[in-house]
């Protein structure tokens, strides 16, 4: 028997406040403009940063996962709640700023997960999902599968992009990055603004008003930095018919939409053709950045945040015309249904609906 | 080795903590060409899963299937020289920051098996636990589930294919 999957919580940590409900009126009034990070004698790229709150990068995550679980109402780590964490860059900060007292890498890929699960006295099973932008919301399908399965009854999935200067630096010399600002779907768009976010989902068996209706995740190696347009509509049809729904019932899409010239065509034609006029888009990166593998856990918490207060982000660019899509507006907008996308590197394609039970 | 969740059994595993020598070799021979710069812990899992689908007698993994792979050293050799290269004030080479990226093994191990299906990178210290939410919703076409690991010089891998039963 499959259970329900349902949000019981969510939190976020972002470069445009603390809270969710802030961040939806920050994102209404269109605010969110990166700083220029020196990453490399003579390279630097704007990133959306989170204000540097000092001391150590350990002791920063710490704060920051506590503060995202504190928002969820305090998710109780019992012995059998499982918590996942979607993370891209790990700890490279912390191996950058010196690493642990033992010298650099004296640690493993889950000694960052162990600190994730320190900071909150976590009891349970923790896994570290790392699958680069597509990792949070691969942890919310990891977890669903708990759920659904009977395994868990609860569990806190948790996206993780703190500051590091490799992932800037990496994106950077694969000339993937804007030099000014992130585009989304826009005319001229030139690439991907990163950001930082640390953002909390507490998915629970019991239900709430958000429901988890079905999603999917597909890894293409054709083309590891870039979105292919079959992959697009099949990752996009197995979580439609995984929620026992047609196109025509999505109200509203969060597309990936990071501002690459290349990939934001494909994906634009790829929903065109799943939808043939697409619903209103959601977009978010241009105001927060491409928070990589905490984006997937962030975007949802933001949507569902805007969904309730009924306020979408003031987009600074309109779409380019060819592209067919448009975003969200100001006007009433109460969708059943959302699709939410995720596309990333290595040729991960993730996607995921979800239904609003108030709506 | 008992089913860590009831209706599953396990089809086939390979246990490679001693590498034959000429293992690369072996793996280009495999996959008709020499795997380009993705790296020697991308490599082995490429080795492990090919070994892995030989023994369970799969000429191909089907689409609906599941892939997980595992590990607590990643890319360790990539991330470790990436990382350094950024500490001492320059950019990374291209290649060390992709090879450092569990993702683009995932790519190129789709790109090896001729696959694209949901495969995913999930680590943790418990491999009965990883295991577990491994089978946990996969499709009757079952799992290929792996660990690959590049311990200093060190390498070793293991996989299993788990089929309903």
């Amino acid at each position: 028997m499959s259970h329900g999957v349902y949000v019981a919580g969510m939190g976020l940590v972002c470069p445009l406040g603390e809270g969710v409900p802030g961040v939806v009126e920050a994102l209404r009034l269109g605010e969110g403009a990166p700083e220029h990070v020196d990453v490399a004698e003579g390279f630097a790229w704007p990133v959306h940063r989170l204000p540097d709150a000092g001391g150590a990068w350990l002791d920063r995550l710490a704060a920051h996962v506590r503060e995202v679980a504190a928002q969820c109402g305090g998710v109780d780590p019992r012995a059998d709640v499982p918590l996942l964490i979607g993370s891209s860059s790990l700890d490279a900060g912390f191996e950058e700023e010196g690493g642990a007292p033992a010298g650099p890498f004296a640690g493993d890929l889950q000694t960052f997960g162990d600190a994730v699960a320190q900071a909150l006295a976590w009891r349970g099973p923790v896994f570290t999902v790392s699958t680069a932008c597509t990792s949070s919301l691969n942890a919310v399908l990891a977890a669903m599968d708990l759920l659904q399965a009977g395994e868990a009854t609860q569990a806190l999935v948790l996206g993780v992009e703190l500051r590091n200067r490799f992932s800037v630096a990496g994106f950077g010399a694969m000339q993937l990055l804007s030099p000014q600002h992130a585009r989304p779907f826009g005319a001229g768009r030139d690439g991907l603004v990163l950001g930082e976010a640390v953002a909390a989902l507490h998915l629970t068996a019991a239900p709430a008003r958000w429901r988890l209706r079905g999603g999917a995740n597909i890894a293409d190696g054709r083309n590891p930095t870039g979105a292919q347009h079959d992959t697009i509509l099949a990752v996009c049809w197995q979580a439609l018919v995984r929620s026992g729904l047609q196109p025509a019932d999505i109200g509203l899409v969060k597309p990936q939409a990071a501002g690459s010239p290349a990939n934001d065509a494909i994906e634009a034609g790829a929903l065109r053709a799943l939808f043939g006029a697409p619903p209103p888009m959601a977009s978010f990166k241009g105001a927060i950045g491409h928070a990589l593998g905490a984006s997937g856990a962030a975007e949802l918490a933001l949507l569902m945040g805007c969904a309730e207060a009924q306020a979408w982000p003031a987009m600074q660019q309109a779409p380019e015309p060819a592209l067919g899509v448009a975003f969200a507006g100001d006007g009433p907008l109460q969708p059943r249904h959302i699709l939410a996308l995720s596309i990333g590197f290595g040729g991960g394609h993730a996607a995921l609906v979800l239904e609003d039970g108030e709506a | 080795m008992n089913a860590p969740m009831p209706g599953w059994r396990l089809a086939a595993q390979v246990d490679l903590s001693a590498l034959p020598a000429d293992w690369r070799d072996a793996l280009a021979r495999r996959l008709g060409q020499r795997p380009r710069r993705i790296g020697v812990w991308a490599e082995l899992a490429l080795y492990g899963a090919c070994r892995c689908l030989d023994k369970a007698g799969e000429a191909a993994l089907p689409p609906a299937a599941r892939v997980r792979v595992w590990s607590l050293s990643g890319a360790q050799g990539a991330m470790r020289t990436g990382i350094g290269q950024v500490r001492a004030g320059l950019l990374p080479m291209p290649f060390h920051f992709m090879q450092s990226q569990p993702a683009m093994m995932l790519a190129a191990l789709g790109q090896a098996l001729d696959w694209r299906g949901d495969a995913a990178f999930v680590t943790g210290r418990d491999a009965q636990a990883l295991l577990r939410l491994a089978l946990a919703g996969a499709a009757p076409e079952g799992l290929l589930f792996g660990r690959v690991e590049e311990d200093g010089g060190r390498l070793r891998t293991a996989w299993q294919r788990w089929v309903p039963e």
